[in-house]
């Protein structure tokens, strides 16, 4: 019988959830709060080394000798590794498109600033830094090649030589006839963005104790893992391991946002354990190793944008040149997220045909890395410009160009230009409520007054969607090998009744706990304390991917619940052996099992789960006995890519509309927000109150892009922002407060009609963000096309304006 | 980002101090609060041989009116300055700039002796130092000497303070009758070194402008007095106007103006301007 | 390998004296040998307040500070704010009003706040914010912590007690 995994909360066996759908607090919180926790660096090993890492203090250069005998010599030292190792026990990274990846160690040449190229083990951190004094290498530098656009020129720099071109991936995609649409139209509008280097910047850097097993050729891995079935898979193929042989211990870890990374760390202080007999290697990424090198840097873009509009204000037609600059190579996923955009390329709108003209390119800077979104913030921000650019010259107000251009709701199940199917969604609903909260009429009042006044004051009202629960199909469109992405759990009930979910993922907090504490509870009608969530390793754990992608926890809702049913389906057997009826006979209901109607044949779930284990001799001849189950949870209907990339990727679209009053200091060009409005719609939410955080968080991200967060290299490939003096995290004094709506539209397809929800609001904010600052310059007939926009370069953009207006 | 290895020396008097100071013969380190020295001992960009940490000279840690001038022992925090009384009612501008320093956990260890020394050009306290012509007390071998502001800072990083001698005490006149005050500045983030800012201490007499101090940071190696703006001001009648084509004066005679990721040279020259007519007119309110 | 020194300090009460290299970080010194873990690293250059701890009853980056320094010093770390009795009302608050996710952070506002809840138990929004200005959090967007901390003021209040454990 098919697993039953209920659409709604309403198909749940309770008269009335406690849990799901209310806002509990946080089951993980009370160690997180006293610092009881056990994040990576507070586990300590017998025997356990410190690993130390020397990095390239140059952007491109050969290696022409290393010579390590002096540290080696110094005491506390045990073993330092270099490219020579890395070439004997492992393989390039396999994360990269095909033939991009490098040795986590190269012996040849270094192409980035902070690449790895040798490392210490020894007794302690401090040793193993002094250490690194004592390593002579001779480089002789290499040409350097920063600028991607340079970059793809014949004769440049070769990153990669064996590569011939730092073009990684040059493809023109087509969907639908996008020349007759521009052709066609009334109105054509271009224009060019820039998205500056950005990242994640969770507050815990990355951190792992590696340890090589000699004498079983396994390797066995703790640390801050975001996946760690996917860092196993990858550390098997580095190694050349069997996947088996690869135990990977996830610990809770301080945030990661996509840009944990830390593939090269594992990979070297794996090689130092190798060489120090099987020792165990403990490698805390420092902060500026994480800012240079680690899974720090996203989305280094160059775009033109082209839209065809008719004069009723309708878009038909969307062209999109992306050069994106993924750095010295593919390894950190920097890769696929340039095709991520293909799962929301069109946005909320109903474009017809579109247009991707995608180039990756190579470059001596950091290796491009996931953070959260994944690729579609800096794409909404371009096309949400273009709305605007095309509402003005049009005179159709902003907020009333996208309702204009909405996918009505009765369209969906809806199917985009790039493949991908939207789920559900009520958009001018969002929209309204977002004007009413907002006030917006109002605002474009207050607006007017002041620009009487002549102060630069915008409103920016942007619309997008974030994609939730991916599939890797998704990334075989730029050639980067995928795997599933299974999501288990193993539900097990005790003799008492009381529950232990394992799983396969650790605490990153989304309060994914918490999600399957409220599920199991509300589904056998238990208290929150009655249920337990332990995590367990990539040996023992159910098949799981872990969070990503806005996956979790639409994921471990199907397969926590998958698993609850294969339960409920043992204990209606065993149920109706006992009351010699039928099992389809017996409901669950608020945790008690027995004849709907008939008061003498309940039993609560307790009860039977004792039956199970302690007189199993009762049970019917086919049951199995333990009242245990495992659910392994994938989206339904995920499609292959076809010729012209497109595919069926992700499983959901949640919604959302922002609005931002912002203000312009003309004479400093300091943004000053003031009010911020948004309404979302991410299906039904789980736990409001973790949707809302996440929502809260994410605008905060989305702001430090818009506003603060930058990678600055210069041409020499040196990174100018090494620290947290120079790249600008924001503060509480940076982020608004915010008022938020929701609007309900649950998805057909998921389990409990939820949405993927955890990348959030960073898929609207820097639009809408930038949207205001440009309404804000309209007086002044210039436009802030560049992210973030810093205040040096509004000022820039207003002076000039300025004095252009003056010698007219 | 662990430190590299030193000696620590944890003195209790000045004798002692300078007594290590030479002989660690320029290689040791004067240990104040330790907010700008431990991130560039942890990033190893600092290498001292040895530590001389003031921690222990309580007798460095005052506050007091001595003659006309507010008298802090180099040892003296920044939340005391912030939160002594005697600061806020004779010497407001002091006050108000700690209040743009950093964030209260910083300012908690930070020291007034530590930011002088330190001579960062975009720190508030060194431009205060400036526009409220401070001297410097400093003791070495040969007993103590005293340096005004203009000589103390002489360049970026680089204060008048000889490798054999310690900043004991900050004299910072009090603020005269009739006189206005402000501190403008423009960062990154609140709490973020200044991009640029401006002191500027006005004196009115009659509705004009009988003394006039402006002092810029960030912009520059050290704090640079505008003192074009400051001609243009005196004996003038002062009004918006006035501040306002005085200010366009903030740029002249700035030399090396610094640029970097965050500001332009070109974006500083005229956040110059802009700051001091700010400070110009809020000076003049308080005036 | 320079000389030791030997420091000893108070720390959540209890004296711990010790030798140590004089380079090595009161942080790394409170988490290693003392094992008190519940300090976390963050950025090791004092911007991110991951690190902030009571010294003598004032925040401090014990990143930014050397064991040295703290002899003789009483440390409070966020291990000293629960009792075996129960949780500390500002951990009590950010749990009810979700004023943590990932909550590697976390440890560093409690500090920073048990020492302005301490000294000004009803602070205006701007004053919170001007502390929690040096607290860097990437998960929640603060919006959540200045509710945790108006609850925290109100559960305070309610209980009559001082934000910060009296030190020995």
């Amino acid at each position: 019988m098919a697993v039953k995994i209920p659409n709604s909360i309403d198909e749940l066996p309770t008269s009335s959830p406690r849990f799901i759908g209310h806002r509990v607090k946080r089951v993980e919180d009370t160690g997180l709060v006293t610092g009881r926790t056990e994040f990576i660096d507070n586990v300590s090993m017998t025997g356990m080394l410190h690993c130390a890492i020397l990095r390239s203090p140059i952007a491109h250069a050969k290696i022409e000798k290393i010579d390590v005998s002096a540290a080696l010599d110094l005491p506390g030292v045990v073993a330092v590794v270099t490219g020579e190792d890395a070439a004997k026990w492992s393989h390039p990274a396999a994360s990269s498109p095909d033939g991009w990846g490098t040795y986590c160690l190269p012996a040849d040449k270094v192409r980035f600033v902070g690449e790895p190229v040798a490392a210490v083990a020894a007794t302690s951190r401090y040793i193993a830094e002094d250490a690194l004094e004592l390593i002579e290498i001779e480089y002789e530098p290499l040409d350097v090649v920063s600028d991607p656009v340079a970059a793809m020129e014949d004769g440049s720099p070769l990153v990669i030589e064996e590569r011939g071109s730092n073009v990684m991936l040059q493809r023109v995609f087509n969907w639908g006839d996008t020349d007759a649409a521009f052709a066609a139209a009334d109105h054509v509008f271009s224009e060019k963005f820039r998205w500056n280097r950005l990242g994640a910047n969770p507050i815990e850097t990355y951190g792992c104790i590696s340890e090589w097993d000699p004498t079983e050729l396994g390797i066995t891995v703790r640390g801050a893992f975001q996946s760690p079935s996917h860092m196993a898979l990858g550390r098997a193929m580095t190694f050349g391991l069997p996947s088996n042989k690869v135990r990977m211990i996830a610990h809770p870890h301080g945030g990661s946002f996509g840009g944990k990374g830390g593939v090269r760390g594992t990979d070297v202080s794996l090689l130092l354990s190798r060489k120090t007999g099987g020792r165990p290697i403990k490698w805390i990424e420092d902060r500026m190793e994480y800012l240079a090198a680690g899974g720090s840097q996203a989305w280094d873009r160059r775009y033109e944008f082209s839209i065809a509009v008719t004069n009723d204000g309708i878009v038909t037609g969307l062209k999109v040149k992306l050069v994106d600059d993924i750095g010295a190579n593919g390894e950190g996923f920097g890769a696929i997220s340039a095709a991520k955009p293909l799962a929301a390329f069109t946005g909320p709108y109903t474009i017809g045909a579109a247009q991707y003209d995608l180039s990756l390119v190579a470059t001596n800077k950091a290796p491009a890395s996931p953070y959260r979104g994944m690729g579609p913030p800096p794409h909404n921000f371009a096309l949400e410009q273009m709305m605007d650019i095309a509402a003005r010259s049009l005179g159709i107000d902003t907020a009333e160009f996208r309702r204009r251009n909405f996918i009505p709701k009765d369209a969906f199940p809806y199917i985009i230009p790039s493949g991908n199917e939207y789920d559900s969604g009520d958009y001018e609903a969002v929209l309204d409520k977002v004007l009413a909260l907002s006030e917006y009429e109002k605002l474009r009042e207050e607006q007017k007054l002041a620009r009487e006044q002549g102060r630069l004051v915008g409103i920016g009202v942007a619309s997008a969607i974030e994609p939730g629960v991916f599939d890797w199909n998704a990334y075989a469109v730029v050639g980067v090998q995928g795997t599933g992405v299974p999501e288990g759990a193993t539900v097990s009930i005790d003799i008492l009744g009381k529950v232990m979910v394992r799983v396969g993922f650790a605490l990153e907090g989304q309060g994914q706990y918490t999600l399957v504490t409220q599920l199991v509870a509300d589904y056998f009608g238990l208290e929150m304390e009655d249920v337990s969530v332990t995590m367990l390793d990539t040996a023992s754990a159910p098949p799981a991917f872990g969070p990503g992608g806005s996956r979790l926890g639409v994921a471990i809702t199907g397969a926590v619940l998958g698993a609850c049913d294969r339960i409920r389906v043992k204990m209606c057997k065993v149920v109706a052996g006992l009351m010699q009826t039928e099992p389809e006979n017996i409901q669950l209901m608020d945790g008690v099992f027995g004849i709907p109607g008939v008061s003498e044949a309940q039993m609560p779930m307790a009860q039977v789960a004792g039956t199970m284990l302690g007189a199993s001799h009762l049970l019917p001849p086919d049951v199995d006995p333990r009242p245990e189950a495992t659910h392994v949870w994938t989206a339904a209907g995920r499609t292959p890519v076809d010729e012209e990339g497109r595919t069926k990727s992700y499983l959901t679209a949640a919604h959302a509309v922002h609005i931002v009053l912002l203000e312009i200091d003309p004479d400093t060009g300091m943004v000053e927000i003031q009010k911020y409005v948004l309404v979302d719609d991410c299906g039904t939410r789980l736990n409001p109150a973790t949707v809302e955080g996440q929502t809260q968080g994410s605008v905060a991200q989305g702001i430090g892009a818009a506003l603060l967060e930058e990678y600055v290299y210069d041409e020499d490939g040196q990174l100018l922002t090494s620290t947290y003096m120079d790249y600008l995290l924001p503060t509480i004094h940076d982020v608004p407060a915010l008022v938020m709506g929701e609007v309900v539209t649950p998805s057909p397809f998921s389990p409990l009609g939820a949405k993927g929800c955890g990348e959030g609001a960073i898929h609207t904010t820097p639009a809408a963000v930038m949207c205001a600052i440009n309404d804000a310059l309209v007086p002044l007939g210039t436009r802030a096309n560049e992210v973030p926009a810093a205040p040096n370069r509004l000022w820039k953009l207003i002076h000039t304006a300025r004095e252009n207006t003056s010698s007219d | 980002m662990k430190p590299p290895p030193f000696e620590y020396e944890a003195p209790t008097t000045i004798q002692e101090v300078v007594a290590l100071l030479q002989q660690h013969d320029g290689e040791a380190k004067i240990l104040a609060g330790g907010q700008s020295l431990m991130p560039l001992l942890n990033m190893r960009f600092a290498r001292p041989t040895a530590l001389i940490d003031l921690g222990r000279m309580t007798d460095l840690d005052y506050i007091r009116e001595e003659n006309g001038a507010i008298a802090i022992g180099a040892m003296t925090t920044k939340r005391s300055v912030e939160r002594s009384d005697l600061v806020k009612s004779r010497q407001p501008l002091l006050h108000a700039s700690t209040t743009w320093i950093a964030h209260p956990q910083i300012r908690n260890r930070g020291t007034v002796g530590g930011s002088m020394a330190q001579a960062d050009p975009a720190a508030e306290y060194p431009a205060v130092a400036v526009a409220l012509d401070a001297e410097f007390v400093i003791a070495g071998p040969d007993g103590q000497r005293s340096v005004a502001a203009s000589d103390f800072f002489i360049t970026y990083l680089t204060t008048a303070l000889k490798e054999n001698e310690v900043l004991t005490e900050i004299r910072v006149p009090v603020l005269p009758e009739r006189t206005g005050w402000s501190i403008q500045e423009v960062a990154r983030r609140h709490g973020d070194f200044a991009m640029v800012g401006a002191v500027a201490i006005l004196g009115l007499a009659g509705g004009s402008c009988e003394s006039a101090r402006v002092v810029l940071f960030g912009v520059g190696a050290t704090p640079q007095r505008a003192t074009s703006v400051e001609q243009a001001l005196i004996g003038q009648a002062a009004s918006e106007a006035l501040f306002a084509t005085a200010a366009e004066k903030a740029a002249e005679g700035l030399e090396d103006t610094i640029s970097d990721v965050h500001a332009s040279a070109e974006y500083r020259r005229h956040l110059a301007q802009v700051l001091t007519r700010r400070a110009l007119a809020e000076a003049a309110e308080r005036a | 390998m320079a000389t030791m020194k030997t420091v000893r300090m108070k720390v959540n009460g209890v004296t711990h004296e010790s030798e140590v290299e004089p380079r090595t970080t009161l942080v790394d010194f409170l988490r290693g040998p003392l094992a008190l873990t519940g300090t976390h690293v963050g950025c090791e250059h004092g911007v991110c307040g991951a690190c902030t701890i009571l010294v003598d009853g004032r925040t401090a980056r014990s990143c930014l500070m050397l064991a040295v320094q703290a002899d003789g010093a009483e440390i409070t770390t966020v291990e000293g704010l629960a009792t075996p009795e129960g949780l500390h009302p500002i951990q009590q608050a950010f749990i009810e009003e979700h004023g943590l996710q990932c909550g590697f952070c976390t440890p560093g506002f409690l500090m920073s706040l048990v020492e302005l809840l301490s000294e000004n138990p009803d602070p205006s929004d701007a004053e919170i914010k001007d502390v929690l200005g040096g607290q860097i959090c990437r998960c929640t967007g603060y919006q959540s912590i200045l509710k945790s901390v108006h609850s925290a003021i109100a559960k305070l209040r309610t209980a009559g007690v001082a934000a910060q454990p009296p030190l020995a």
